[in-house]
């Protein structure tokens, strides 16, 4: 057990420290913006409101980094036990991952929403990333199925409610494997920025692929890649048509925000945030990429940086901030200041859309019957442009794309391709017909 | 089942145009008046307002026990001077200018800069109780004050009216400016009793007018327009 777990264990959980990915999060809130994701777990038959409260209630005890509230101290932000009532399930709304005051729901970072058979949890980045959120929602999924009388047991995500918290769920697993000797430099140039009409307060634009995971297996297998480097290629090509369709007095290269999941690489039971980012590129600079040129190239840089090497020297270099003495001892204020505009000017200009894939969710096979499909969605992106999320069960494969702006070129680029290679697409949307160009 | 003719993607049933190119569903085999479940929500959500309850009541208590304090020491000890005027003054001036940040924050931004000139107003009036004249007030003081807030008031309305930009807001910042100086000028010259006439403003006025042409030209024109923000983009 470690320092940090030790020093939170013996301070009975009166409070616990934000993570060093955490710590970034709070800093670019503002009155039109919070970092919060989207799960959600499609069921089989209707949800009943009053059993899914009694689940929340039930499931909630079990992850108490999920039941806090964010306060500020003089040097860094803390998350405090929250005791107010709550958190409250409510009928969905149409424009998800709304931003989330520290104040509001009772200063809940997480909101829980339900409509016809879809459960969905939203939660504040700061509290976990999206493995840890999953485990939140499956465990509440199976808490709800029990309630309803079906037998459900424990495993993958579902944890059991009656178990004690293990201390190191609670772990800022960054610090524990953060010791490489050096540190690598980050690639900072400039990527290509979408351009679009940025729509109004609150809007956030979904559009639901669905598709089946068998097809899109053998259409990646074709171009010999993985289905997350043949879907990355697809949002790299619809990115580098984009630009090449719009006017520019310079091209830029494209790049991809991709979090990588670290539990793969490191051992660790953490429900807080555990990722890291790669950023695959296309540099349209160098000449006209085709599209299995793209392919072999996010192939090539997602084997050569995606092992355990080069992931720990990224943590390293994210903690070197951290762990400086004289950045410690600044206070907050300033700190807010200076990473605000550090991630407006820098690392948001770093990336031209987000991706993240969530892979082939594992469920328990007592849960198997009563799940439909799973959605997941990136948020309300920082600046205006879309974040594409993907998540597949058994054999449904479904990429949500999420957007602030008006247009939606890059979706109807990215999905027309996908139904060029031969695969059979079924898009939902909450965008209402006259709204979208 | 529908799909769309351009992007060959298939439709849920409650999508009445495809999302992706806004080509409308036209399947004859389909009731259009039949009611289709909607995927999404129709309901939109709103952010809660978050009440700054605590900080209004903590900071009307911190205000109003320092005016008080003061003007019972005033009024009992020290009574040499009304020298607890200016700091009820700025009590009253904090306070009110607290209020749409933190206790009344439905009052919309044109009565709160109205409110704000009212206040200043009113505090530089009191101050005319510690001098011997108050025709610095009458002739100065309170022209300016009603000039910075009118002016105030404009901006606002530009800024919320019309498109917001890095070269728009510098424009309007700049016209004001020279109109301020204009102003202040002019209300000097009134004050000590001299023709009106521009100097010094002048100079500010040809610098504005100077920028204020540089910059609609910049704005009428769309390649100079976006080549400038390309290169100041902050």
């Amino acid at each position: 057990m470690n320092k940090n777990n030790k020093s939170q264990i013996t301070e009975k959980n009166d409070w616990y420290k934000l993570d060093l990915s955490a710590i970034v999060y709070p800093t670019l809130q503002r009155k039109d913006f919070s970092s919060v994701y989207r799960l959600s777990v499609l069921l089989k038959e209707m949800i009943q409101p009053e059993i899914l409260q009694q689940a929340v209630d039930i499931t909630m005890k079990r992850f108490p980094t999920y039941k806090v509230s964010m306060r500020k101290g003089l040097f860094w932000r803390y998350f405090e036990p929250n005791h107010r009532p709550g958190p409250f399930v409510m009928e969905d709304i149409q424009n998800p991952c709304m931003p989330m005051p520290f104040k509001s729901n009772n200063r809940y970072l997480v909101r829980i929403y339900y409509y016809q058979n879809r459960i969905s949890l939203e939660a504040h980045h700061s509290l976990g990333d999206g493995s840890g959120g999953m485990c939140v929602l499956q465990t509440l999924c199976a808490v709800y199925l029990r309630l309803l009388g079906h037998k459900i047991g424990n495993g993958y995500f579902v944890l059991d409610v009656d178990d004690a918290p293990d201390p190191e769920e609670f772990e800022d697993a960054y610090m524990k494997y953060a010791n490489a000797l050096v540190r690598p430099p980050r690639p900072g140039e400039t990527a290509y920025r979408i351009r679009g009409t940025k729509e109004p307060f609150y809007t956030l634009n979904i559009i639901n692929g669905i598709m089946s995971v068998k097809e899109v297996y053998e259409v990646a297998g074709r171009y010999h890649a993985t289905i997350t480097e043949y879907l990355n290629s697809v949002l790299l090509y619809a990115l580098l048509q984009k630009q090449n369709n719009e006017f520019h007095l310079k091209l830029r290269p494209v790049k991809l925000a991709m979090p990588v999941n670290l539990r793969r690489f490191f051992p660790s039971k953490t429900l807080r945030n555990f990722i890291s980012m790669i950023y695959p590129s296309i540099d349209p600079r160098l000449g006209v990429y085709t599209f299995e040129e793209i392919i072999t190239h996010v192939n090539h840089y997602m084997r050569f940086f995606i092992n355990e090497k080069f992931l720990r020297g990224d943590i390293t270099t994210n903690a070197a901030t951290q762990r400086n003495p004289l950045i410690r001892v600044v206070p907050l204020f300033v700190k807010d200041f200076v990473v605000k505009s550090f991630y407006s000017r820098i690392q948001d200009h770093n990336s031209s859309a987000g991706l993240t894939n969530m892979g082939a969710l594992k469920v328990i096979d007592d849960m198997k019957p009563f799940i439909e499909r799973f959605d997941i969605y990136m948020g309300q992106p920082f600046s205006s442009r879309t974040n594409c999320a993907i998540a597949s069960f058994e054999d449904i494969l479904t990429i949500n794309f999420a957007s602030s702006i008006v247009e939606t070129e890059v979706e109807r680029l990215f999905f027309r391709k996908l139904v060029q290679d031969g695969i059979h697409v079924k898009i939902e949307s909450n965008r209402k017909s006259e709204q979208f160009l | 089942m529908s799909y769309c003719v351009n992007c060959g993607v298939e439709l849920s049933a409650d999508l009445s145009a495809c999302p992706l190119c806004n080509t409308p569903v036209n399947n004859p085999n389909l009731n259009s008046d039949e009611e289709k479940p909607s995927v999404f929500p129709e309901h939109k959500g709103q952010v809660d307002v978050v009440k700054h309850r605590d900080l209004a009541v903590f900071l009307s208590i911190v205000l109003g026990s320092t005016a008080i304090t003061c003007a019972l020491l005033n009024l009992l000890i020290f009574q040499s001077s009304l020298w607890s005027l200016p700091i009820i003054g700025i009590c009253v001036l904090l306070w009110v200018l607290a209020i749409p940040a933190i206790i009344y924050t439905k009052l919309t931004l044109y009565w709160s800069l109205f409110f704000d000139g009212i206040v200043v107003a009113a505090y530089l009036f009191m101050l005319t109780w510690l001098t011997t004249s108050d025709t610095w007030f009458l002739s100065i003081a309170l022209p300016l004050v009603i000039l910075i807030t009118l002016l105030l008031e404009i901006i606002l309305f530009l800024l919320l009216h019309f498109s917001i930009s890095f070269l728009t807001t510098s424009l309007y910042l700049v016209i004001d400016i020279a109109i301020l100086c204009i102003g202040i000028e002019l209300l000097v010259d009134a004050n000590a009793k001299r023709p009106l006439s521009l100097s010094w403003s002048a100079i500010v006025l040809t610098v504005c007018t100077i920028i204020t042409v540089a910059l609609v030209t910049v704005l009428s024109r769309s390649r100079l327009r976006n080549e400038v923000r390309r290169r100041l983009h902050f």
